[in-house]
């Protein structure tokens, strides 16, 4: 069809009403070219995770695209880590990640591997604190060559309380309390900054001035975080076109993880 | 001479070649559907507008009037769909007016193709063109580089090939009306559902040569969820450095209102509604 | 035989090229070094060029892969020890990554390291340099002075020169030896010892209020004084620097912290309590006049 026949000028090249620097010359040297090595793809989809009291919430949507196209509507980007056999059997902390899945599955692969060599080596479970250190390590280990992914890790800390860890592709690491990673990252967290760390919200009730005492974050809620999570996606699921299908939950508590999957829209 | 000002062409060029990035224009990502059928033609279209990876308009209009029984769906750049058409509207109507004959859908779309190939495909406007007038029912597409087809079932967009498959599998010869309607609006579902540049609503128009009905939001398998938390802020919540209240009697010595009565009626002109999410 | 040549002219510290049987290896034997200094590379000739295409967004803001950054930081020497503060923004690209990052990094209960440029970098070598400081204090039976705790961490990033590594850092620290010792050492390898230094994007912010009123003989409230009010100095003109001020004092006893304070308060107290920042309006009517 003519339609899809493109159309360049002679040159191959946008003309200029003034003289261009002459680009590396294509065709006259034989000299051997080396194509550009880009091994990466972005995959979309976006990731949160939020720390309460006892417990950490880490969940993702579950779509997997390339440019316009879907993938799949159904790829976990959340993955137990440590567990025993393939249903990862007590397992406590969960490995989130965003970007290219490919090298998302190689980190989980490498990271479950060295959490499970610990069990071995120690007989004991690895702290969720080592194993945040251990992946700030293997990340760092391909700093030449980073691991396309924003990864979070999630789990209960050994005083028994929510423990969450954000990560920067080289392994750069932070706990914090809440983190959103991904294609939604810019709509998500801005509402987790109010919402869940109270930003930019005072005392209603004190008199306007420099003492009006800013709302101090509270000690979340298992019902009310989950929630929040939905709404999160819900409305990143609205205004993000690489984010949908469905929504993975992991709740990490003392006691192991419950897993909980939603519909969100798929348009 | 009116028509587009260049003075920055190069300018911009330039600036391109050294790395900096263009500015994004609304749209590209678009399902549009046309089918011809027994009695007429049926044109449909998804309702996303995109800027990058980011919803700009959740429920954008795609069809667009070029004359009572002639309406174009149009895809790639918003603005520049709306302005041809809007463009070749108001030249087909003076065109009508001195010919003494009702408009026809080849003449539209010669009027299109010669529009945008004159501009080498720097108009990104991407249409389907359908109509009765009284030589039948008509259905073309016109590409930006200003090149037609006709055909008896078109897609076009980045859903095109989504919304294709479902043609190829389902279309008959000779549809009902009912059956017509029915399938473009399956393919424009196919569209919004596996391509990323397409969403939520189907809009169709359904063009005999008695009538042309618009059929606004046909299907809406795609509507907002509600949030499961109430995000009302206390008052006082927002904090402030001074405050000035300024009275309604104040704001009046800034501004002019003039009554504008609307002819035949007394009545002040009411604004059409914005139109909003529930 | 590009690949070859790159393989063998590697620096030194990259004799291991990236290898898939070794990768394999790598992972039985993972439980072994936590920090190895061996590290994965890119199939390809031109290493350091791909990560720069990959990575740098000053260069190119459309990158995929964007690093975190780390941004102001400054440290000074006066009467009563060092004085060493921070701001707390992490960015990557224009996108504000986090506000709450610690960029004062305590290597041992007497040292401290800061953070500027790649956050990763900065993290993982200063707690690098860490093992090697207790390590020294090991094998010699006495603590690493602070001339030869930056020397190490000079010399390491030095092997690395050229491969992207991006990191300004300083170290404050007090020994018997040395007294008050402050260096700055950045990832071209300078290594510089001195009164006063503040490194990243908002540093000229920094300079300006610190070089103006520093003096040696402060007492220490002032001291502290000074280097909270250069930090808010630069988050309040470096769109790259804000969060919160980290703030220490390396005494003769070792560091002490002195909190990690909301910028946003603490800007208004000034102009509101003190009067500075007058070019900042917080009356109405004084911008706008009307309505």
């Amino acid at each position: 069809m003519a339609a899809f026949t493109s159309y360049v000028s002679s040159a191959g090249q946008p003309s200029y009403s003034f003289p261009q620097q002459q680009s590396a010359p294509s065709h006259a040297s034989r000299a051997p070219i080396q194509h550009s090595f880009y091994p990466y793809t972005d995959n979309g989809g976006s990731t949160l995770g939020i720390s309460g009291d006892n417990f950490t919430i880490i969940a993702g949507d579950t779509r997997s695209t390339s440019g316009y196209n879907i993938n799949t509507r159904y790829e976990p980007k959340l993955f137990r880590i440590g567990g025993e056999g393939s249903e990862h059997k007590g397992s406590k902390i969960v490995l989130s990640v965003v970007g290219f899945a490919a090298d998302g599955h190689a980190l989980k692969e490498r990271l479950d591997t060295v959490v499970k060599m610990y069990r071995y080596q120690h007989g004991k479970e690895m702290s969720v604190n080592a194993c945040a250190q251990r992946l700030s390590h293997i990340l760092y280990n391909k700093r030449f060559f980073p691991y396309y992914v924003q990864a979070i890790l999630g789990g209960v800390d050994e005083e028994g309380r929510g423990a969450l860890y954000s990560y920067d592709p080289v392994g750069s690491y932070e706990r914090e309390f809440c983190r959103a990673a991904g294609a939604g990252a810019s709509l998500i967290m801005p509402f987790l900054d109010n919402q869940v760390n109270l930003k930019n919200q005072y005392e209603p009730a004190a008199p306007q001035g420099l003492e009006k005492p800013q709302l101090v974050p509270q000690p979340l809620q298992r019902a009310a975080t989950e929630e929040l999570v939905r709404d999160a996606f819900t409305s990143a699921v609205e205004r993000h076109i690489e984010v949908g299908d469905g929504l993975q939950m992991m709740i990490i508590t003392k006691d192991g993880i419950e897993e909980v999957f939603s519909p969100l829209k798929m348009d | 001479m009116p028509g587009f000002d260049f003075s920055n062409h190069n300018r911009n060029l330039a600036l391109h070649a050294k790395g900096v990035p263009l500015p994004k224009a609304t749209s590209t990502g678009t399902t549009i559907v046309g089918c011809l059928y027994d009695g007429g033609v049926v044109i449909a279209a998804d309702t996303r507008a995109t800027s990058g990876p980011i919803v700009a308009d959740k429920n954008c209009e795609k069809l667009h009037y070029i004359s009572p029984q002639i309406w174009c769906a149009g895809a790639g750049t918003a603005a520049d769909t709306e302005f041809t058409t809007a463009l070749i509207s108001s030249n087909l109507e003076l065109h009508a007016l001195s010919t003494g004959r009702k408009p026809r859908v080849v003449t539209v779309m010669t009027m299109l193709k010669q529009h945008l190939f004159r501009y080498q495909g720097h108009i990104g406007a991407y249409l389907v063109v359908a109509g009765c007038d009284p030589t039948g029912a008509h259905l073309f597409t016109v590409h930006a580089h200003g090149s037609t087809d006709k055909l008896p079932y078109v897609t076009m967009g980045s859903g095109s090939l989504a919304a294709m498959s479902v043609f190829e599998t389902q279309w008959k010869r000779d549809m009902t009306r009912e059956a017509a309607v029915a399938l473009c609006a399956d393919a424009i579902q196919a569209g919004i559902f596996n391509d990323l540049g397409s969403g939520s609503n189907v809009d169709v128009c359904v063009i005999t040569p008695e009538k042309t009905q618009l059929m606004r939001n046909f299907i809406t398998p795609n509507v907002r969820e509600k949030k499961k938390r109430d995000y009302k802020f206390q008052r006082g919540t927002t904090a402030w450095l001074d405050e000035r209240v300024v009275k309604r009697e104040e704001i009046r010595k800034y501004v002019s209102v003039e009554e504008v009565p609307v002819e035949g009626s007394g009545a002040p002109v009411v604004g059409e509604r914005m139109e909003v999410d529930q | 035989m590009n690949t070859l040549v790159a393989r063998y002219s590697q620096p030194a510290a990259h004799t291991h090229a990236y290898n898939a049987d070794e990768d394999s290896q790598q992972l039985i034997q993972d439980a072994a070094p936590q920090l190895s200094l061996n590290f994965a590379l890119p199939p390809i000739a031109s290493t350091a060029q791909w990560l720069r295409a990959m990575t740098d967004d000053h260069s190119n803001p459309n990158v995929p892969i964007k690093i975190a950054h780390g941004t102001t930081t400054l440290a000074f020497r006066f009467k009563g020890g060092i004085i060493v503060a921070t701001d707390s923004r992490a960015t990557a690209g224009n996108w504000i990554a986090s506000q709450t990052v610690k960029k004062v990094i305590e290597i041992n209960s007497a040292l401290l390291g800061t953070m500027a440029g790649g956050a990763a970098d900065c993290q993982y070598w200063l707690a690098y340099l860490g093992m090697q400081c207790r390590l020294h204090e090991l094998r010699h039976k006495r603590r690493i002075s602070v001339a030869a705790a930056s020397k190490i961490l000079a010399n390491l990033v030095y092997s690395y020169k050229g491969m992207g590594l991006s990191m300004g850092t300083m170290c404050a620290g007090v020994t018997p030896t040395e007294g008050p010792a402050l260096y700055y050492i950045d990832s071209d390898g300078t290594r510089l010892a001195g009164n006063l230094f503040c490194v990243g994007s908002g540093q000229t912010f920094a300079y300006g209020v610190l070089d103006a009123e520093y003096k040696y003989d402060m007492e220490e409230d002032e001291a502290l004084e000074l280097g909270r009010r250069s930090i808010l100095a630069a988050t309040h003109r470096d769109a790259y620097s804000g969060g919160f001020v980290n703030l220490y004092h390396v005494k003769e006893e070792g560091w002490v912290k002195h909190g990690f304070n909301d910028v946003n308060p603490q800007f208004w107290r000034y102009k509101l309590e003190k009067g500075e920042f007058s070019n900042v309006n917080a009356k109405l009517d004084e911008t706008s006049g009307k309505v």
